[in-house]
């Protein structure tokens, strides 16, 4: 005899959240939909890394720009990179250089985002306005500026350090060279990107710090947690994200910085270089272009700032939050 | 009449070269609708005028074609070039620093104008040296247009005042430096580490050189004694008599001596003859400037390196012959010599330079009796361009020198870098 069950009541308009499994059809949508980005990325940046990474093994000039195919060298550029004792000094430049300015701009930054949010509507505005001038100034300016600044023709500089008296600054400031050896040279240019690239970091640390549930610093208050306790245990926790990509986004920024350099020293300081001027007085500067070798030092740059994004990601991803 | 004769003269060559080679044109050059021309330099009004005054010059012959002048800012320059080699867009004419001319011929980035130079009447009073610097493989590639000499610019009122007389060996120089510092206060002379071609001039003087052409192979003398001597000397003017201050070591003459003597917080500084409109626009002291050549070591003036610009015909250019009729009018006699006078430099024409237009000049003279003495050519390889402009090889070395380290070693690398880069394939 057949036994007819009822079939389970359901209520109208639930949807069905049995144990039977669903059938997943991989939906092509999506993919479709961000493919013409990817296709431009992938033509806009891997494509011309592949080509450099090509150009780092190839020999090429001016003849070979005109058409000539492009001779391989293997890996002759790179040995001749390394047996560069200049090579070395630059990246050593570069790499303090990168250390001593994301330091400065990241603690600045976040002091600058700090008083951000804590000032009143109008002073808000004003401090917000005079930072954004700073960030907006194109580097070539900035570095015009800063070269006069610190020059001997008329620099305030000099005449602000001569004035202090001896016992703070010393003497014979007024004619004191400070592109002249490696030392002042970058100190002059860390002050030059920071001053460029702090509002950058202010205004995300600023972004942030609104996020922040205000209960939290009340909490803190009321417990009786000073202002260094309070940051180090309520904000920097939070905002760890955040600082994290100000950081790799600095590093990575500063690792590049030429323009300034190129202006307050130039090509004539070979003893001050830093990688990028490195690479542009091998590879350009004069009328018989030697590409390959700059597409190697480019190569060595580009794998460097790559280790650094992958530490980066790494961090990210062992905090659980994807990037 | 004899414009006349030129002009029939040149149509009739380019209607050769074109009927023999089975040229482009057909059958000669038709007035091309444009002619470009770049100019190097960021151009002033004044030199936009002048061209704008060639132009209705160039028109009489070639009545339908406009000329579009375009300038390129120097530091663009090598760049802008590489661009129009590797198949950018090219000009027809363009300005050519004299110092680049051999790197162009050798990238066969001009055209042979050897036959239109022959049948250009003026063209055979061009200085010959200059010319000699446009040639290769015994064809000419272009025509020496302007150049200028360094002399040095002094304070003609201290020396007056103190008594001295412009210097005529490095002894003098030295002591005259050394006297207006210990009267004024002020620096006596300034000796920047990045002046590659002032610098030259005292390692010329001296019977040394960068590098001679010895068998098909450059070959480096940086490191002989003559070379040595000299840049001891004027590393030591900063180093060891201190007669020229540190605060300019690592800058060229445009980055504080030129600013500091117009101001008159210098005694002296090497500058070439182009300097003084730029001088007077930081304060016109004209009064109480004056010039004098670079003296020699024990006597007579040092020889001198005449940088200027030349003008070529781009090898891809569709209308060379008509280029070419635009370069005879800009560098005509007449048109260079007015033409050079603005920017303070000299034609290159040698009957017009021995006229007494430049010798009764009190500020030129010094330089055309500079140029008259000798004028020399720095190493005519294509890998000069590299050695001067990009590795700067020898302001690095006199830089370090200033700062101390040993000139036998700083000389012996350099030397090493002259004979990899200016031999380079």
């Amino acid at each position: 005899m057949t036994h007819t069950v009822a079939a389970p009541h359901r209520p109208p308009g639930r949807v069905p959240t049995g144990t039977k499994a669903r059938r997943r059809r991989p939906s092509f949508g999506p993919y479709l939909l961000i493919a013409p980005t990817l296709v431009v990325i992938a033509a806009l940046m891997f494509w011309p890394i592949l080509q450099i990474g090509t150009m780092s093994v190839q020999k090429i000039g001016n003849r070979e720009l005109r058409g000539e195919p492009a001779q391989n060298v293997g890996l002759d550029n790179y040995r001749a990179i390394a047996g560069d004792e200049l090579f070395w000094t630059s990246l050593k430049h570069t790499m303090l250089f990168v250390v001593a300015a994301v330091t400065l701009t990241v603690v600045v930054g976040t002091l600058i985002g700090l008083l951000l949010n804590s000032l009143g509507k109008r002073m808000s505005a004003t401090v917000s306005a005079g930072v954004m001038i700073a960030w907006a100034t194109p580097p070539v300016t900035a570095a015009i500026i800063f070269t006069w600044l610190f020059g001997t023709t008329g620099g305030l500089a000099n005449w602000i350090l001569e004035q202090l008296p001896d016992w703070l600054v010393g003497g014979n400031w007024t004619d004191y060279n400070w592109f002249g050896s490696p030392l002042p040279t970058y100190i002059v240019l860390t002050i030059c990107v920071v001053w460029q690239s702090f509002p950058f970091v202010a205004v995300s640390i600023l972004a942030g710090l609104r996020g922040v549930p205000s209960e939290l610093y009340e909490a803190a208050r009321v417990d009786g947690a000073g202002p260094w306790r309070t940051f180090w245990s309520i904000t920097f926790p939070l905002l760890r994200p955040i600082f994290l990509v100000v950081l790799v986004l600095s590093v990575i920024w500063d690792f590049k910085v030429f323009t300034q350099l190129f202006i307050m020293s130039g090509l004539a300081n070979r003893d001050a270089f830093n990688l990028s001027m490195y690479a542009y007085s091998e590879a350009f500067g004069s009328l018989n272009p030697k590409l390959g070798v700059g597409s190697a030092i480019a190569t060595v740059l580009t794998l460097i700032l790559l280790a650094v994004t992958a530490v980066y990601v790494r961090i990210m991803v062992r905090q659980g939050e994807v990037a | 009449m004899a414009a006349t004769v030129t002009m029939i003269a040149l149509a009739a060559s380019a209607c050769g070269s074109d009927t023999t080679s089975g040229g482009s044109n057909s059958g000669g050059d038709a007035d091309p609708k444009t002619l470009t021309v770049w100019q190097m330099g960021a151009g002033s009004p004044e030199q936009t005028k002048f061209l704008d005054g060639v132009e209705e010059e160039f028109k009489k012959k070639h009545p339908g074609t406009d000329v579009v002048v375009k300038y390129i800012p120097w530091p663009q320059v090598a760049t802008t070039f590489q661009k129009a080699a590797s198949g950018g867009e090219g000009p027809d004419v363009t300005e050519v620093g004299n110092t680049d001319v051999q790197s162009h011929i050798e990238q066969g980035n001009l055209a042979d104008i050897s036959d239109k130079l022959k049948a250009w009447d003026e063209g055979k009073d061009l200085n010959t040296g200059a010319l000699a610097n446009d040639q290769a493989d015994g064809k000419t590639y272009a025509v020496p247009w302007y150049g200028g000499v360094r002399g040095v610019w002094y304070r003609k009122d201290w020396f007056t005042e103190l008594g001295i007389t412009p210097p005529k060996t490095w002894d003098e120089l030295r002591a005259a430096a050394k006297k207006i510092q210990d009267a004024k206060g002020v620096p006596g002379i300034a000796a920047p580490s990045d002046q590659t071609n002032a610098i030259l001039s005292f390692v010329w003087a001296n019977g040394g050189d960068v590098a001679v052409k010895e068998g098909g192979k450059w070959v480096g003398k940086l490191d002989q004694p003559a070379a040595r001597e000299a840049i001891d000397f004027y590393a030591g003017l900063v180093a060891k008599d201190k007669v020229a201050p540190d605060k300019y070591v690592g800058k060229n003459e445009l980055q504080g001596p030129q600013q500091d003597f117009a101001l008159g917080t210098l005694g002296m500084y090497i500058d070439g003859s182009w300097a003084l409109p730029q001088m007077q626009k930081v304060k016109d002291d004209l009064a109480n400037w004056g010039t004098f050549p670079i003296p020699g070591k024990s006597g007579g003036t040092a020889p001198v390196f005449s940088g200027g610009s030349d003008l070529a015909v781009w090898k891809s250019s569709k209308a060379q012959g008509v280029a070419f009729d635009y370069i005879t009018v800009l560098n005509s006699k007449k048109n260079a010599q007015a033409f050079a006078d603005t920017l303070k430099f000299l034609p290159q024409f040698t009957d017009v330079l021995k006229s007494s237009k430049y010798t009764d000049d009190p500020l030129m003279s010094a330089f055309a009796a500079a140029s008259a003495g000798g004028v020399k050519f720095t190493p005519t390889s294509k890998g000069w361009a590299e050695f001067e402009q990009a590795k700067k090889v020898i302001p690095n070395t006199v830089k370090e020198i200033m700062q101390g380290k040993s000139a036998e070693d700083e000389l012996k690398k350099a030397n090493e870098q002259a004979n990899t880069l200016l031999n380079a394939a």
